[in-house]
């Protein structure tokens, strides 16, 4: 199929006044695993419910696969959704969770061919051992697995996952995490994947869309994150840690962090023309190197927290511009309230409009937003 | 040791509570054991002082409840049989129609959003706070007027009415109990909400329905103000009956007797087939999330 399988245009949908969705666009290609990536609230299971057309919009158009689907209702969209907590009917057991979909008079298959593709879908899964299980009786890594493997039974154009693995432990969720991708590696299929976690967002998905208050932010690849953030909010959402901020004021043909901090020619941020006033800097941790505090041309700092990552230590820096997060590489030790020094390296750093958070620099040569 | 100081008073509060418990069921059953006890005496020996703990058997009570044995058209029969019949019924189909709408209603207010439905909700509920007392009159002449009057069918619609305010309440409480995924699922994978109300809801909310059942049963069981105004020879239920009795020869206290443990029998029996949902469903929101 050519065009894209998903493409949600101008979705508004407000709950008692409260608005949830805020004309959000948003296109999926075929084959494709699309993570939804935002806070609590922003407006995730509000876009993935109304692509199964399990709530009514207030306005906009969804289409699915080429097709105008908006007035159409759920059992006519072809699409499976996996919830994050609720998702096995308990008035059945786990065959016939899975087999669900395939006993509708939308969906229905023969008796046959639904026993086959259990046996499929849970050696693929392996739940071949649960099938003959009371729900009630399964842990809640093997429940996900269920849920998964029925919406997986049936095929459906579009796989929406509502925060599938939030609900389990860190190990399971990195192991479902991996299964996710393999299926997608099998079957071919799109999903719609929503979810709060960033790691999780990364790890599964091919394409990543950032959203809040109700509006996608940015959409892209991690790559193309990465390299041109939208504006404050998608880097403080991206990265582990997420994105450094820095208070900062343009002082002649430089910026110049508060503090009497690191100054960054402007010719650095691309095309601007002449400004004034606060601005916000803006580099990922990674591009922030530790340095002596004797060298020139660098920010001060104290470290205000330490905190063990495993193989890893991050610290907080706290200065007059604001403080940020970064792991520090190996060999460099830092207690807490030491002093310390940083600069951001050539040609890394972001600039933000202080006001509205929209990215000013144009570095990485597109046009603005 | 502190700690044999602290095992005496555990135990002497657990004597304290013991002890308690057990004036607690004297106070509760020691009537339901007398009125067991007298509905089986003759008439001498439920006179007899001191009150005799060993007496011979004695059936007529239940034989002139029931109409039979010696108590067979004789004038003293009491004829409770015919109230038991009017009870039996109006109790039964009464909470089950009130059960059987209050469930639907109960579903719709707990999954719909409609204009004024809090007003809705307040206006079902104070359906029960109204005393009985205060429309009486009223109801004795609509009814009247309408032929329903000492009808049981009236009397079905009177424990409707009662009832069906509760039933809604409690069951919408144990359908906001039951996650709206359980419908989402039904409808993305091909089924109507029809089906998920059928055949997936409904099964999760068994023990609701028949604690509602219990409650609605229990009002419409001793519901005894609205049938004592309404009804007059044909329609009698039990508790108005024995209110009422009094036969030729004075108030017949074995049959009396012998009649109210007649009543206590269904609610017994009701429970007792119910009694696994009902422990289910006391507690309330016991299905979870997830």
């Amino acid at each position: 199929m050519t065009g894209p399988m998903l493409k949600l245009e101008g979705l508004r949908k407000s709950y008692r006044g409260k608005p949830a969705l805020r004309g959000l666009d948003l296109t999926i290609a075929d084959n494709e695993i699309f993570a939804l990536l935002g806070p609590t609230g922003a407006g995730k299971s509000s876009t993935l419910l109304a692509t199964a057309g399990l709530i009514s919009l207030d306005s906009g158009r969804v289409h699915l696969g080429g097709r105008d689907v908006t007035d159409i209702d759920p059992a006519g969209r072809d699409v499976a959704i996996v919830f994050e907590g609720f998702n096995l009917l308990p008035v059945l057991d786990v065959k016939d969770n899975i087999a669900f979909a395939l006993r509708s008079p939308t969906f229905r298959e023969s008796e046959d061919e639904i026993k086959a593709r259990i046996g499929r879908t849970a050696e693929l899964l392996r739940i071949s051992h649960l099938l003959d299980r009371d729900v009630d009786t399964l842990s809640g890594g093997e429940r996900q697995r269920v849920a998964i493997a029925r919406a997986l039974v049936r095929r459906p154009k579009l796989f929406l996952l509502d925060e599938p693995l939030s609900a389990l432990d860190l190990k399971l969720r990195e192991g479902l995490r991996a299964e996710l991708r393999q299926i997608h590696r099998q079957y071919r299929s799109t999903m719609f994947y929503a979810t709060h976690d960033y790691h999780g967002a990364i790890a599964v998905a091919d394409r990543i869309g950032i959203v809040d208050g109700g509006v996608v932010l940015q959409a892209g690849t991690i790559a193309e994150i990465y390299a041109r953030p939208a504006n404050v909010f998608v880097g403080k959402l991206i990265g582990s840690p997420a994105m450094a901020f820095f208070e900062a004021h343009v002082d002649g043909d430089a910026v110049r962090i508060t503090g009497n901090g690191q100054r960054i020619p402007l010719a650095d941020f691309g095309g601007l023309g002449p400004r004034t006033g606060t601005v916000l800097v803006g580099a990922w941790p990674e591009d922030i190197e530790v340095v002596s505090p004797a060298t020139a041309n660098t920010s001060e700092g104290r470290i205000y927290a330490v905190d063990n990552r495993g193989f890893e230590r991050a610290v907080q820096i706290n200065g007059a511009y604001g403080a940020f997060r970064k792991v520090l590489p190996h060999g460099v030790e830092m207690k807490q309230n030491d002093a310390c020094a940083f600069r951001i390296l050539d040609g890394a750093a972001f600039l933000f409009d202080a006001a509205s958070g929209n990215r000013l620099s144009q570095a990485h040569t597109e046009e603005r937003a | 040791m502190s700690r044999s100081r602290t095992t005496g008073i555990d135990l002497a509060a657990r004597w304290l509570f013991i002890g308690l418990l057990i004036l607690y069921t004297i106070y509760n059953l020691g009537p339901i054991f007398w009125l067991l006890i007298s509905s089986f005496k003759s008439r001498m020996d439920l006179f007899t002082m001191p009150p005799k703990i060993f007496f011979t058997p004695d059936l007529s009570g239940y034989e002139s409840v029931f109409g039979v044995g010696s108590a067979k058209d004789s004038a003293s029969a009491f004829g409770v049989f015919e109230s038991l019949v009017n009870s039996v019924i109006v109790s039964t189909v009464g909470t089950a129609l009130a059960v059987f709408l209050g469930t639907l209603a109960g579903y719709v207010c707990s999954r719909f959003n409609f204009s004024g439905k809090g007003d809705f909700m307040f206006f079902v509920l104070s359906t029960r706070m109204l005393p009985p007392v205060a429309v009486l009159v009223f109801y004795h002449l609509m009814f009247a007027e309408l032929g329903l009057a000492d009808t049981r069918f009236g009397l079905i619609l009177v424990a409707i009415f009662a009832n069906i305010g509760l039933a809604t309440w409690i069951m919408k409480g144990f359908f906001d109990g039951v996650p709206q995924e359980v419908e989402q699922i039904a409808i993305v994978n091909g089924y109507t909400r029809m089906y998920a109300f059928l055949h997936l809801v409904l099964p999760m909310v068994k023990g609701g329905i028949a604690a509602t059942a219990g409650f609605c049963f229990i009002f419409a069981w001793n519901e005894f103000a609205f049938a004592s105004i309404l009804t007059t020879t044909k329609a009698k239920t039990l508790p108005v009956k024995i209110s009422a009795a009094s036969g030729a020869t004075g108030i017949e206290w074995t049959q009396i007797c012998a009649a109210g443990v007649v009543l206590i029998i269904p609610v017994l029996i009701f429970f007792y087939l119910i009694r696994k949902h009902l422990l289910m469903g006391m507690t309330f929101g016991v299905l979870g999330r997830r």
